[in-house]
C-alpha cells in the first residue's frame, strides 16, 4: 500500500503486487471473494490467534492490494495452520488457504521463508526425502523386515526444477 | 487380488516403520496387492515445499503420479499429506495449461503425466475394496470393549470435493473401521479441530493440542486411533511436550489404525513396535491369548 500524506489517506492499489500474486498457481483466486466470511468461524487459527489471523482480511487486503502488511517480516500469514477448512467453506471457490499459500511463495521468493521451511527445502533438495535417510533409519526398518530406504534419482529432480527459459518460477 | 500402486511418503518408512510393516502385513490378508513404486520421492510435502514454490511442488508430485501411470495401476497412500499434495495435484492437473507447463518441465527426463492413474488413500482402498464385512471376517482378536477415540485430521477429509474420502462435516469411516475390529469408537468434542503440526509458528499450536488432548482424555478412551502420521506425532512426542508446557497429564496412548488391525489380526503386541512409542496402547495387551480359532 502507499499512503501518501497528500493523498489525504486514499489507498492505491498496488497493481504489481497483484500482478505477482496471480502468476502463482490459483493466486489469483481472491477476485471471487465477496466477504462474506464463511471462512473464518471454522478457522483453527483465527480462534487460537484471537482475531488476529482472518482469512476474510486477508482477502480483503489481497483485493485492495495491500501487498506490504502480507509481505512483511514475520507476517500474520505464517499463523495459518494449513487445515483447509477456508476451503471447504468457500462457496466461491476463493480457496484462501491457497491465496495464502502463493503469497507465502511470495516471501520465498524474496528469502523470507521462515528457518524451518528453508530446512525442510534443503533436505529435499539433498535426499528427495523431507526426512533425510540414514544408517539409524534403516536399522529400524530391519528390525521389521524392511528393506533400507530406497534411493532417489536426485539427477531426475533436479532437471525437473529447473527454471523455465523465460517463464515464471 | 487387487493390485494397487504404493506409495509410502517419507514420514511412515522413516519415522514409523511399524506403521508401514502393519501395512503390509495387514492388506494382503485383505485381498489388496501391494505393488512397489521405484523412484518415488518425497510427494512433495504439501507445507513447507509448496510454500517455497506452487509450481515445483506440482511438477515434483505430476513426476512421481507418472510412475504409477508406467504400471498402469490406481495409487495409494498411506499419509494424509501425500494424499492431500497427489489428489490436489490430480486435481490441478486438469487444467490443460498446468498440464502442459508442468509436462515441458518432465520432458526434459522422457517423462510425460497423462493423468491415468487415480490417487487413492488406504482408508478408502480398505473401504470400498475390501469392504467393513470383510475385515471384520479377518479378525481372530476382537477388541471388545475396547473404547477408542477418533481423530481424523484435517487432510483426510479436506478439502472434500479433491480429496472425496468421506464428508467432512460428519465422516463415519474412521468409526465404522475400528467397529470392525470389535472395539467401541467414541467421537471427542474437539474431533474436528486441527492438530496444528502444519502451523509455521510455535505458540498457536500448543494452544490447540492443550485443548484437543483435554477433550480426548475427557473420554477416558483406551486409545487414541489415528489415521495421519503427522497428527500421530502430534498426539504422541507432542503430547509429552504439551502436557510438560501446561503442567498437565492427559496419557491417551495413540495408535495408528493399521497398527490396530494388525494386532486383531493376530499379530502379536510385541511385534507392532509400540515399545518406540512415548504413550504405549498397553490396553491392547489383554486381548493376547483371547484369539478365536477360525
Amino acid at each position: 500500500m502507499t499512503t501518501n500524506p497528500e493523498d489525504r489517506g486514499v489507498v492505491r492499489v498496488d497493481f504489481a503486487f497483484k500482478r505477482e500474486l496471480a502468476e502463482k498457481i490459483e493466486g489469483d483466486l481472491a477476485s471471487f471473494c465477496y466477504q462474506c466470511g464463511a471462512c473464518v468461524g471454522d478457522c483453527p487459527a483465527n480462534t487460537y490467534s484471537d482475531g488476529v489471523f482472518n482469512p476474510r482480511e486477508i482477502m480483503l487486503e489481497v483485493l485492495y492490494g495491500l501487498g506490504d502488511e502480507l509481505l512483511g517480516p514475520d507476517s500474520v500469514i505464517w499463523q495459518c495452520t494449513n487445515c483447509y477448512s477456508c476451503h471447504e467453506r468457500c462457496p466461491q471457490e476463493v480457496k484462501p488457504v491457497e491465496v495464502i499459500i502463493s503469497l507465502k511463495n511470495m516471501l520465498a521468493d524474496r528469502g523470507m521463508a521462515p528457518p524451518a521451511a528453508e530446512k525442510v527445502i534443503r533436505t529435499f533438495l539433498s535426499s528427495g526425502r523431507t526426512v533425510p535417510p540414514s544408517p539409524a533409519i534403516d536399522k529400524q526398518r530391519a528390525k521389521f523386515g524392511l528393506p533400507p530406504l530406497p534411493e532417489v534419482p536426485m539427477e531426475e529432480i533436479s532437471k525437473i526444477l529447473e527454471p523455465d527459459e523465460g517463464g515464471t518460477s | 487380488m487387487k493390485e494397487f500402486a504404493f506409495f509410502p511418503g517419507c514420514l511412515i518408512p522413516a519415522r514409523h516403520p511399524a506403521m508401514e510393516f502393519a501395512i503390509r502385513e495387514t492388506l494382503p490378508k485383505l485381498g489388496i496387492e501391494i505393488v512397489d513404486l521405484e523412484g518415488a520421492s518425497c510427494c512433495p510435502d504439501p507445507i513447507y515445499f509448496k510454500s517455497k514454490d506452487k509450481l515445483d511442488w506440482l511438477t515434483v508430485a505430476a513426476r512421481n503420479l507418472t510412475l504409477a501411470e508406467d504400471k498402469g495401476l490406481d495409487l495409494f497412500t498411506n499419509c494424509s499429506g501425500c494424499t492431500a499434495t497427489l489428489s490436489e495435484s490430480y486435481h490441478l492437473l486438469q487444467d490443460d495449461e498446468l498440464r502442459a507447463q508442468v509436462n515441458k518441465r518432465l520432458a526434459r527426463i522422457g517423462r510425460q503425466y497423462r493423468g491415468t492413474s487415480k490417487v487413492r488413500h488406504i482408508a478408502t482402498v480398505v473401504r470400498d475394496e475390501v469392504g467393513y464385512d470383510a475385515i471384520k471376517e479377518s479378525v481372530i482378536r476382537p477388541l471388545e470393549g475396547l473404547k477408542v477415540a477418533i481423530h481424523y485430521g484435517c487432510h483426510l477429509l479436506k478439502p472434500s470435493r479433491i480429496m472425496k474420502v468421506d464428508n467432512p462435516d460428519n465422516p463415519d469411516v474412521m468409526e465404522k473401521l475400528v467397529a470392525a475390529l470389535g472395539a467401541t469408537p467414541v467421537r471427542h468434542r474437539n474431533w474436528y479441530l486441527c492438530c496444528g503440526k502444519a502451523c509455521q509458528t510455535e505458540d498457536l499450536p500448543a494452544t490447540m493440542m492443550r485443548d484437543l488432548l483435554t477433550t480426548v482424555h475427557d473420554e477416558n478412551a483406551d486409545v487414541l486411533g489415528m489415521i495421519c502420521p503427522t497428527c500421530f506425532g502430534q498426539f504422541d512426542h507432542g503430547q509429552m511436550k504439551v502436557g510438560k508446557q501446561f503442567g498437565m497429564d492427559f496419557g491417551t496412548p495413540p495408535i495408528y489404525y493399521f497398527q490396530m488391525l494388525a494386532f486383531a489380526q493376530g499379530v502379536p503386541y510385541e511385534a507392532l513396535g509400540f515399545e518406540r512409542q512415548r504413550f504405549k496402547p498397553e490396553a491392547l495387551k489383554k486381548y493376547e491369548g483371547a484369539e478365536i480359532p477360525v
